[in-house]
């Protein structure tokens, strides 16, 4: 973990941290990385990959339209609506 | 120096599918009022839980097949952090860490020949809702009936080296997915999109360039300009030093011919991707695996050799008839009932393709039933209906499915009469109301006999056997 990694996940995580709080995260990650470091020397090239950690499956649904929700439902606690559409606002200049 | 454009392309294609991905939204909305598909799984709000649709895993391992890929039997969803009111959840549930389809190949025809170009990966995931931001000045419009319906994103290799070959795999994965009935890929309708990751190297180099990517293309032509005004301005960068190229996302405009910076390119990181803990992982079993398979279609160029080999067509016919499973479909549905090939096949192309570009209908659109077509021929080549009084039974069968042909037919006074005395009867009165045409026709005008024979057939609706009419004909008239 460097200065520059710390920064980038600081906007990531929309965090603000200070001075001190910034040298105790690094030294977290340091500690963390070095005992990473032992589990990735071991040899896992013919470990199938865990894709959850119960043996689950998902169920599928069939292909069908049902209509469960009206818009006015919907839009009922919605600050603010217009000819249908939500309005939140503006994204772009 | 010599330089060489390298690119990938990653390829959105809405899939095929009557609900959404995760919900069971109508996944159609044109002309819909805005936010009429949407339940509190797509809206993404608190507590809803996405339910997998079946046929949207069917398609994404149907395009897997039809591009030779390997198939993940455990396939698994993930959720792409991303912070923009399109998604609402604030991630999309995409696919990274186990797609369904992934190391495929598509074959394309290139100037120097075939080339293959590899496919990393084939996931599926949800498509985005629409911003409108021309309603107010303040505020943004958010309609979310296309959120969440489903995508497959073909990622390739960067394998491509022109505009031109990048047409060629477009129209490739574009007839592949079409005969395997998963996607309309059509570019016009936002069906198939495309981002062009485009990067320049020194010929011969096997080190890339800095890559800039163009999102959201939906024009071949629009592509492939883009791909020349990208490559022209990495070269100008690398050779004068115009600019310093960096790795960003742009935008083309199609109207100026240029590209714009947009913003720098997003790695994987930035995404914070994570399994999806509300999905749990798709098993794909042998039963279902199998079930897919068997229902792959032949490929077109397969079809293409068997309807020359087999049928003996052309090699034009059999080329035009493969544009569509749809027209395949019909042409060997026909075949089976009236089995001749090279009539069913002039059928397709003289008549059925030329009644479906008047209706500025795609081939893809055709509906109409095969065997029902076989039994129009049938009646054309045994000489019941003429030729012209079956285009007519064609465009009637058009507007309605349910006609059967020798029933309209009757219904219609199309069937040909074999009663030689009407003929007769109806000779000797165009005769003897024009005996200009009679003279004129003994004077050695050939054209008079066909003004004669236009106005028996009318007499006879059309249900006269041309050859037996003209033999009548010139009979009566070299006796009068």
């Amino acid at each position: 973990m460097d200065r520059e990694t710390l920064r980038k996940l600081e906007m990531l995580n929309q965090l603000s941290l200070t001075e001190e709080q910034k040298e105790s995260v690094i030294s977290f990650f340091e500690k963390r990385d070095s005992e990473l470091e032992i589990l990735n020397a071991i040899d896992t090239s013919n470990v199938e990959r865990m894709v959850h950690v119960l043996p689950i499956m998902t169920v599928v649904r069939e292909d069908e339209v049902i209509k469960t929700f009206s818009r006015e439902d919907l839009q009922k606690d919605a600050p603010e609506t217009d000819e249908g559409y939500w309005c939140v606002p503006r994204v772009v200049e | 120096m010599r330089y060489e454009t390298v690119i990938g392309l990653e390829v959105h294609v809405e899939l095929a599918t009557k609900s959404k991905i995760f919900c069971s939204c109508s996944a159609h909305s044109y002309g819909s009022e805005p936010n009429d598909h949407v339940c509190p799984a797509c809206c993404g709000m608190p507590g809803m839980l996405p339910v997998v649709n079946k046929r949207v895993v069917d398609y994404g391992m149907k395009a897997g097949l039809m591009l030779n890929c390997h198939i993940n039997r455990t396939t698994t969803f993930d959720k792409k952090s991303y912070y923009y009111p399109d998604l609402p959840a604030a991630y999309q549930t995409t696919q990274w860490f186990a797609p369904v389809a992934v190391n495929g190949l598509v074959e394309i025809e290139t100037k120097e020949g075939k080339k293959n170009i590899r496919i990393k990966q084939i996931h599926m995931e949800e498509d985005a809702g629409k911003l409108v931001h021309d309603i107010r000045e303040d505020t943004t419009h958010v309609d979310f009936n296309r959120t969440s319906v489903p995508l497959i994103e073909i990622v390739s290799q960067p394998d491509l080296s022109s505009a031109e070959e990048v047409e060629a795999y477009l129209e490739r994965l574009k007839s592949l997915l079409r005969f395997a009935k998963v996607a309309e890929c059509e570019m016009a309708h936002g069906t198939m999109r495309c981002d062009v990751n485009l990067s320049v190297r020194p010929e011969g180099s096997d080190k890339l360039g800095v890559r800039t990517e163009m999102k959201n293309m939906n024009s071949i032509e629009a592509i492939k300009r883009a791909i020349e005004y990208e490559t022209a301005r990495h070269i100008d960068a690398i050779e004068n030093g115009t600019e310093v190229l960096v790795q960003e996302t742009r935008r083309w405009d199609d109207i100026k011919g240029k590209s714009y910076a947009m913003r720098t390119k997003e790695t994987a990181g930035d995404y914070r991707y994570f399994p999806d803990p509300n999905v749990m992982p798709v098993v794909i079993d042998d039963e279902w695996f199998d079930s897919i398979k068997e229902s792959l279609p032949e490929f077109p160029e397969v079809k293409r050799e068997r309807y020359a080999g087999e049928y003996g067509l052309g090699e034009y016919d059999a080329e035009r008839l493969t544009q569509s499973i749809a027209l395949c479909e019909c042409f060997e549905g026909a075949y089976a009932v009236c089995k001749n090939a090279k009539d069913a096949a002039n059928w397709m192309i003289s008549d059925i393709m030329r009644i479906l570009n008047n209706k500025q209908m795609t081939y893809d659109m055709l509906s109409l039933d095969g065997a029902t077509l076989g039994k129009l021929i049938l009646l054309v080549t045994d000489g019941k209906v003429s030729r012209a009084n079956g285009k007519k039974i064609l465009e009637a069968m058009f507007e309605d499915s349910s006609i059967d042909p020798e029933s309209y037919a009757k219904e219609n006074d199309f069937i040909i009469s074999n009663d030689t005395g009407l003929v007769d009867k109806v000779v000797k009165e165009v005769i003897a109301a024009d005996p200009k045409s009679v003279a004129d026709f003994k004077g050695g005008k050939e054209k008079a006999l066909m003004a004669l024979f236009g106005k028996c057939m009318k007499e006879l609706k059309g249900n006269c056997d041309p050859q037996t009419l003209r033999s009548i004909l010139i009979d009566a008239v070299n006796k009068a």
